[in-house]
């Protein structure tokens, strides 16, 4: 052998196994430091409950000799920000990310997870059975769940006294209301839908109260096709019947979610639809009093959907999992757990001793309600798109958005949810 | 061993030794080349032809079938379509902008420095940055374009431009053509200072009015700087992704999804890596024709002695 067909066979191999090795998964994640992890979450509503954090986590520093580099990213830059870090190997080794197959779901499918079934028997974690099934994947528990919330319609007290409005008892109800509040010149219903996820919450809660928490499961276990005629008129009340009224800002698709709140904190708007993470946001920069309601059936009050927020996940390649574990314990702690519902009125996904909590009224009614979905002892419906995949997620945001631009009808937005739903599933 | 054996020999090895320096001085280009663009390349390919879901061990090949979903989905049409006005019109519109603002700086406004660095600061500025300011601007609650028409009575034109499917596109690609001007400015005005003066000032005498001596006697001699931009501009609006990505991800439904963002979203939300790459293959053999055939006109040109010169 020639040298030059020595060298041309060493290039081929070379390339070869160069082109082999970029299916072989990611690089090591960027702490680099077993004892040092790098802990990501999403930048929190309120800017000083960053602070409260830094200082909550500082403890956990002194105590056990783990360094945490927190850091944060604006909440819509999370899901594509993180996953590209993931995928190049330079994300971070502990991270707040949505429950559920469309958010987790992937990153599982991409094996970037770090594997904790033996973590959850090892610390004997007591998450609530229903909230570790939403991290579980392929029989692997890969998260640990961190936030329990509900979906309803916060509405200003003053306002509602102000026009003469009482809770709506209904949909007819709230159709009164709205068009009072907008004859008024106010805002009804404070929504925007630019990032698209907005519209998937309002249809949950819209669904919750028309079809009830088992029409719910129902479908998105596949037994009720999502085209349905129930699925159809919660579409058309709210994202076109709604919209023409004037229900909604202007231009919703336009509006992002922080803009929305803010016109519901200003005042210029009576309602706000959304979810109880919220709660802590809303304390700090509402200086009026307000409720919170599930938005109302055709016939009743309705009740909330709700269900888990995010969860906390470790990179399938950290060099620290031991001290990413040991962080996870203490993110359990009755300690922690307490400091997470009194200083961030968030609610941990297990059981937390609330009894001496000075939560004010709407967190107390928060937690009422969250407890009572916990335990199993209330009835409520479902959020939809973290017990979905991302392709249905992808079909019901956009879809919502062409209704509220008026470019599909919501028959054709439930023809392509139900599609997405067979493709997604392969049924 | 005559005198011509031995110059013939001395030629001989000087021709190997400068052979052998030619080599390793074109080694360390060749390897750059190999490494950041054939490997690549050929990763992309090989890729391609796999429907890899971005985290198994392998690949499974599947040929062609990516490139037959891609004829078949109609998600792919819709996005060629805006990528196609984004090419038409994100091209034309700094080209002809920055060319009259270009010749409007140099024939003669004072401070030529300080509009340089005004037109050439968007330019400077990440896309990521451009696409949350003007995101800010079209904001129709608090946004200055909403405010600005009503100060100036045309309150009933306001709306929310990126929440609707009609103005969504057209948005996004003025904050393109407005970040990009500035570039064009700078690359025409560094070409106009090659100019032939005596000829401008020969068809000023001659009668010619300003927009002859643009037509007739600047533009032929700024011919290949104004391909350059040309091809450059064009192809950064086949791979439009980055502000079209901040601004609107694609939507409102998918207004205003191009291939980039669509290539995106299939490999990355969706794992599809495979046809994501297929997508992102298609980007380039879209822009390869038109590269070429610009390519081709600036040789021919320079043969024939046109141009005052490439920036």
């Amino acid at each position: 052998m020639s040298k030059r067909t020595a060298l041309a066979i060493a290039t081929l191999v070379a390339a070869a196994s160069a082109l082999t090795g970029c299916t072989g998964g990611v690089a090591p994640s960027a702490s680099g430091d077993s004892n040092t992890i790098t802990y990501l979450i999403a930048q929190p509503d309120v800017p000083e409950n960053l602070e409260k954090m830094r200082q909550e986590i500082a403890g956990f520093e002194q105590s056990s000799g783990i360094t945490v580099q927190l850091d944060v990213l604006p909440r819509e830059q999370l899901h594509t920000v993180l996953q590209t870090q993931l995928r190049s190997g330079s994300g971070p080794d502990v991270f707040s990310y949505d429950t559920g197959p469309g958010f987790a779901g992937v990153l599982a499918d991409a094996g970037l997870l770090h594997d904790l079934t033996d973590a959850y028997a090892q610390n004997d974690w007591q998450i609530y059975d229903w909230a570790r099934e939403r991290v579980t994947f392929d029989g692997k528990v890969l998260g640990v769940p961190d936030q329990v919330e509900t979906l309803g319609i916060f509405y200003n007290k003053e306002l509602f006294a102000q026009h003469g409005i009482t809770e709506p008892a209904n949909l007819a109800e709230l159709d009164a209301a709205a068009a009072k509040l907008k004859a008024a010149g106010v805002i009804p219903i404070a929504f925007g839908d630019q990032e698209g996820w907005q519209g998937g919450h309002l249809l949950s809660m819209g669904l919750a109260s028309r079809i009830g928490s088992q029409g719910m499961t129902d479908l998105v276990e596949g037994r009720v096709p999502w085209s349905s005629p129930e699925v159809v008129a919660t579409i058309s009340t709210f994202f076109d019947e709604f919209n023409r009224k004037g229900y909604l800002p202007e231009s919703a698709t336009a509006i992002g979610y922080d803009n929305a709140n803010a016109l519901f904190y200003s005042g210029q708007a009576a309602m706000n639809a959304t979810g109880s993470w919220l709660v802590s946001d809303i304390i700090n920069a509402a200086d009026f009093e307000v409720g919170f309601i599930p938005f109302p059936g055709p016939d009743s009050r309705g009740i909330y959907a709700g269900g888990l927020g995010a969860g906390t996940f470790v990179s399938a390649t950290t060099p620290a999992p031991d001290a990413a574990v040991r962080f996870l314990d203490w993110l359990q702690s009755p300690e922690h757990a307490v400091f997470d519902v009194t200083e961030l009125q968030s609610i941990p996904a297990f059981p937390v001793d609330t009894s001496g909590v000075d939560a004010g009224p709407l967190f107390t009614q928060v937690l009422e309600q969250t407890s009572k979905m916990s335990s199993g002892s209330g009835d409520f419906g479902l959020n939809i798109d973290v017990l979905t995949t991302n392709q249905f997620n992808e079909a019901m945001e956009g879809g919502l958005q062409s209704v509220l631009t008026g470019d599909r009808s919501p028959q054709e937005v439930a023809d392509a949810l139900q599609a997405a739903f067979e493709q997604s599933t392969g049924s | 061993m005559s005198t011509a054996t031995a110059t013939r020999s001395v030629l001989a090895q000087t021709r190997r030794e400068q052979g052998r320096l030619g080599v390793l001085l074109v080694a360390p280009a060749l390897a750059l080349f190999g490494v950041f663009f054939l490997f690549p390349l050929a990763s992309a390919v090989f890729f391609a032809l796999t429907s890899w879901n971005g985290s198994t061990p392998t690949a499974p090949f599947v040929g062609l079938a990516n490139v037959r979903e891609m004829l078949g989905d109609p998600a792919v049409w819709h996005a060629l379509g805006n990528n196609l006005q984004w090419v038409l019109v994100g091209t034309a519109a700094p080209l002809l902008i920055g060319l009259l603002l270009a010749v409007l700086i140099w024939s003669g406004v004072r401070g030529v420095l300080a509009y340089r660095l005004i037109f050439f600061l968007p330019f400077l500025m990440p896309p990521i940055a451009i696409g949350i300011v003007w995101g800010w601007i079209y904001d129709p609650v608090n946004g200055w374009a909403n405010r600005l028409l009503e100060a100036v009575g045309l309150g009933e034109l306001a709306r929310g431009w990126l929440g609707e499917t009609g103005t969504a596109l057209w948005a996004v690609l003025l904050a393109a053509v407005w970040s990009y001007t500035g570039f064009v400015v700078v690359i025409f005005l560094a070409a106009l200072q090659n100019v032939d003066l005596e000829l401008v000032d020969a068809a000023r005498i001659d009668g010619a009015n300003a927009v002859q001596r643009l037509w007739h006697v600047i533009l032929p001699q700024i011919v290949p700087t104004f391909i350059t931009v040309t091809t450059v501009t064009l192809v950064g609006g086949f791979s439009v992704f980055d502000i079209v990505f901040i601004m609107t991800g694609g939507g409102p439904g998918n207004a205003t999804a191009v291939l980039g963002t669509y290539a995106y979203e299939n490999a990355f939300n969706f794992s599809r890596v495979g046809y994501g790459t297929a997508l992102a293959l298609l980007i380039t053999v879209l822009s390869l024709p038109f590269v070429v055939a610009l390519n081709r006109v600036q040789r021919r040109l320079a043969l024939r002695g046109m141009g005052g010169g490439a920036p």
